[in-house]
């Protein structure tokens, strides 16, 4: 009774729930951002094509692998400076991937695009696997490590909440890159031309939309997003792997169909979303059922709207 | 003439079969290991070992007058794959089979060794249930979860620890250890204010560290692998959070310094003796015939183990001058004792588990070196 009640008096004041509360909110959208970042190649090509990229998981890997190389070999942020080095270091990996992005489209999916789809479904899977194994022979198999000390370790201290610098720099960059995307599709010509035959290829074609160019332009937007925040995941986390892509892809895909698959704000808000249900699911649930929770948020609602939370342009378009 | 002739024919077809059966017939071991996915690195130095000290022993000539053949299969660091690699070492005809590293690995591969009758020692699993099935051929040179369970308990109380948190990853090696370090705390009166699993193969366990640091442990007892070790290691460093970590044996790996940093130093683990502190004539013989020819030292222990599990196949084979699996499991429980290994004496009780003390306690310097504790 006694021990009780002290227990009782010892609960700590609400200040440091909402404290964890908030960090919790902050790693979690840390995380969902890195999702949602892939999870917008994921949708874009299924807009476009109505094929899961499998490959696009290791795409992201081979950003993380372009990045350590180009960091490492260049040396950019001790010639030019933190800042615009690792500026410098970004486009250039974005600019790489794309390139493979496009490369992947031409090899493993334009021969296959009269083919029914599950043949491009097998092609994608075969991608993967041999995108990854080529980057364990190149690499190797054991972890690769981001040099130390190239980021700077500040972390402000806000009320108590612990934000690393880095990690706010990560989320700003990429909520950039996504409104970035939005409103190239959204505003300008080409954008219509990617919404146009995302809608139907046929009558894009007809309308003069060159269809293939369209395919490609995708093929180049998502892998640049994905290499990104492959390099972002080496640059914070400095741990990386040649298998790391699947457990991403995975994620990221499931942020597609949360937020709706083929729709460009959805794969945004699904990838926010999931980060978020993961760290407060670990935090208030149970970590070991962290991921068991988020999917159970994801089967949720799906039965309340199967289209994903914003996912009413992909009903229109079955 | 004619009784001559015949003699001739046969001596002659004598002479070519053996011959024939000298040029095709080598004893064959298995090697099942982790070559590919997360645990790699461990596979390949499991693979480096093996390959070498069967060439070691073939320039002696072999075993039972043989060559000896290294039949290596990918078990891919997932159960499922293991299954598929045993079934194909069984049909490969190998008299013995050395591996593999994680547990719940190794148990996917058992029962098919069993059946088949050939004798598998493991390297790198110590969950306990493995040599609690009365499979006849099972061995393992590693030792086993309940010993590194006690030790872990014993470290805690010895460097003065009241309340303790907990961290598996749900594997059936991380899982075992943690609940018996578990009840083991518990019984000693250290409070454990924690206990949950968290994913592994992730980047970010900020959420979990969060959560670890809201129930005010002041130590975390982290019975998972390497990888997850070195990302927690550096994430509670940027959360300037300063708890001590202990780990299991499996974050006794150079990658975990790699990976965490300056965030490793001070890091405590337990683990049978790195390979550069293994001190025997034979051992060191063997770690610069190693050195010289890869270029490196073997990643852990582990790989060591599984060296120590192929000479001890060879052993078998000699010592029951036959590559029959009952033969050869029958004289490793019985007749082999103090036989010595790589890392020191291996003898194997009726179950298969591996006898005597293996367990030291290392922590982590601000070099990143791993320095054996007295404590």
């Amino acid at each position: 009774m006694f021990s009780a009640r002290s227990a009782f008096l010892s609960i700590p004041s609400p200040a440091p729930l909402v404290e964890e509360f908030l960090q919790q909110l902050t790693n979690g959208l840390a995380v969902g951002g890195i999702y949602a970042l892939i999870a917008l190649g994921y949708t874009m090509v299924y807009g476009v094509l109505k094929l899961i990229n499998f490959a696009h998981g290791d795409l992201f890997t081979y950003g993380a692998y372009l990045g350590l190389t180009l960091l490492t070999s260049l040396a950019l942020t001790d010639r030019v400076g933190f800042a615009l080095g690792v500026l410098v270091l970004v486009l250039m990996v974005m600019g790489l991937v794309a390139v493979l992005g496009a490369v992947l489209e031409r090899a493993a999916y334009r021969p296959l695009r009269e083919s029914p789809r599950l043949s491009a479904v097998v092609s994608a899977l075969g991608a993967s696997i041999f995108l990854q194994n080529t980057l364990m022979l190149i690499y190797g198999a054991r972890f690769q490590v981001y040099p130390d000390g190239i980021l700077p370790s500040a972390t402000l201290d806000l009320f108590g909440l612990y934000l690393p610098l880095m990690r706010v720099l990560i989320v700003l960059a990429s909520v950039l890159m996504m409104v970035a995307l939005y409103l190239f599709i959204q505003k300008t010509k080409i954008g219509a031309a990617i919404r146009a035959a995302a809608i139907d290829q046929d009558a894009a074609r007809l309308m003069g939309i060159d269809v293939n160019r369209v395919i490609l332009l995708v093929f180049l937007l998502g892998p640049a997003l994905g290499g990104a925040a492959g390099l972002m995941v080496g640059l914070y986390y400095g741990q990386i792997n040649f298998a790391m892509g699947w457990v991403y892809g995975m994620k990221a895909f499931t942020a597609a169909i949360l937020g709706g698959i083929g729709n460009i704000p959805g794969a945004m808000a699904g990838g926010l979303l999931l980060g978020v249900i993961e760290a407060l699911g670990a935090a208030y649930i149970s970590i070991a059922w962290k991921d068991a929770i988020a999917f159970c948020v994801l089967i949720l609602i799906l039965i309340v709207r199967p289209t994903g939370l914003l996912g009413e342009r992909v009903a229109d378009k079955i | 003439m004619k009784q001559k002739f015949l003699t001739l024919v046969t001596a002659f077809a004598l002479v070519a079969s053996g011959a024939v059966a000298r040029a095709a017939d080598t004893v064959k071991i298995g090697l099942m290991a982790p070559l590919t996915g997360s645990w790699a690195s461990e596979g390949q130095g499991m693979k480096k070992i093996v390959e070498l000290l069967a060439e070691q022993q073939n320039a002696k000539g072999g075993v039972l007058g043989k060559q000896i053949e290294v039949v290596v299969e990918d078990d891919g660091g997932d159960p499922r794959t293991a299954s598929l690699a045993a079934q194909r070492l069984t049909t490969r005809g190998v008299a013995a089979v050395v591996g593999t590293y994680g547990s719940s690995v190794t148990e996917a591969s058992q029962a098919i060794y069993d059946e088949a009758k050939i004798p598998q020692i493991a390297n790198g699993s110590t969950a306990i249930r493995l040599t609690e099935k009365g499979f006849e051929h099972f061995f393992r040179t590693a030792p086993r979860d309940d010993e590194q369970g006690r030790m872990a308990a014993q470290t805690i109380e010895k460097l003065g620890f009241k309340k303790a948190a907990i961290l598996h990853d749900s594997t059936s090696y991380a899982k075992g250890l943690a609940d018996e370090a578990n009840a083991l705390l518990k019984k000693k009166g250290t409070e454990v204010v924690f206990f949950d699993a968290l994913t592994p193969k992730e980047n970010d366990y900020t959420a979990i560290l969060t959560k670890l640091k809201g129930a005010g442990p002041d130590v975390v007892l982290f019975t998972g692998y390497y990888p997850e070790a070195g990302l927690l290691l550096k994430q509670k460093k940027g959360m300037n959070w300063s708890v001590p970590f202990i780990g299991g044996d499996a974050t006794n790996n150079v990658d975990l310094v790699k990976i965490a940093g300056k965030a490793a130093e001070g890091f405590y683990f337990l683990s049978p003796p790195q390979p550069q502190d293994l001190d025997t004539a034979d051992a060191k013989a063997f770690l610069t015939a190693y050195q010289k020819k890869y270029n490196e030292l073997p990643p852990s222990i582990w790989a060591v183990l599984a060296g120590d599990g192929f000479r001890v196949a060879v052993a078998g084979i000699v010592g029951a001058k036959s590559t029959d699996g009952d033969k050869i499991a029958n004289y490793l429980h019985k007749d082999l004792k103090h036989y010595p290994g790589l890392s020191g004496q291996i003898s194997f009780d009726a179950k298969g588990d591996r006898e005597g003390e293996v367990y030291r306690v290392y922590k982590v310097d601000g070099e990143g070196k791993f320095v054996l504790q007295k404590l």
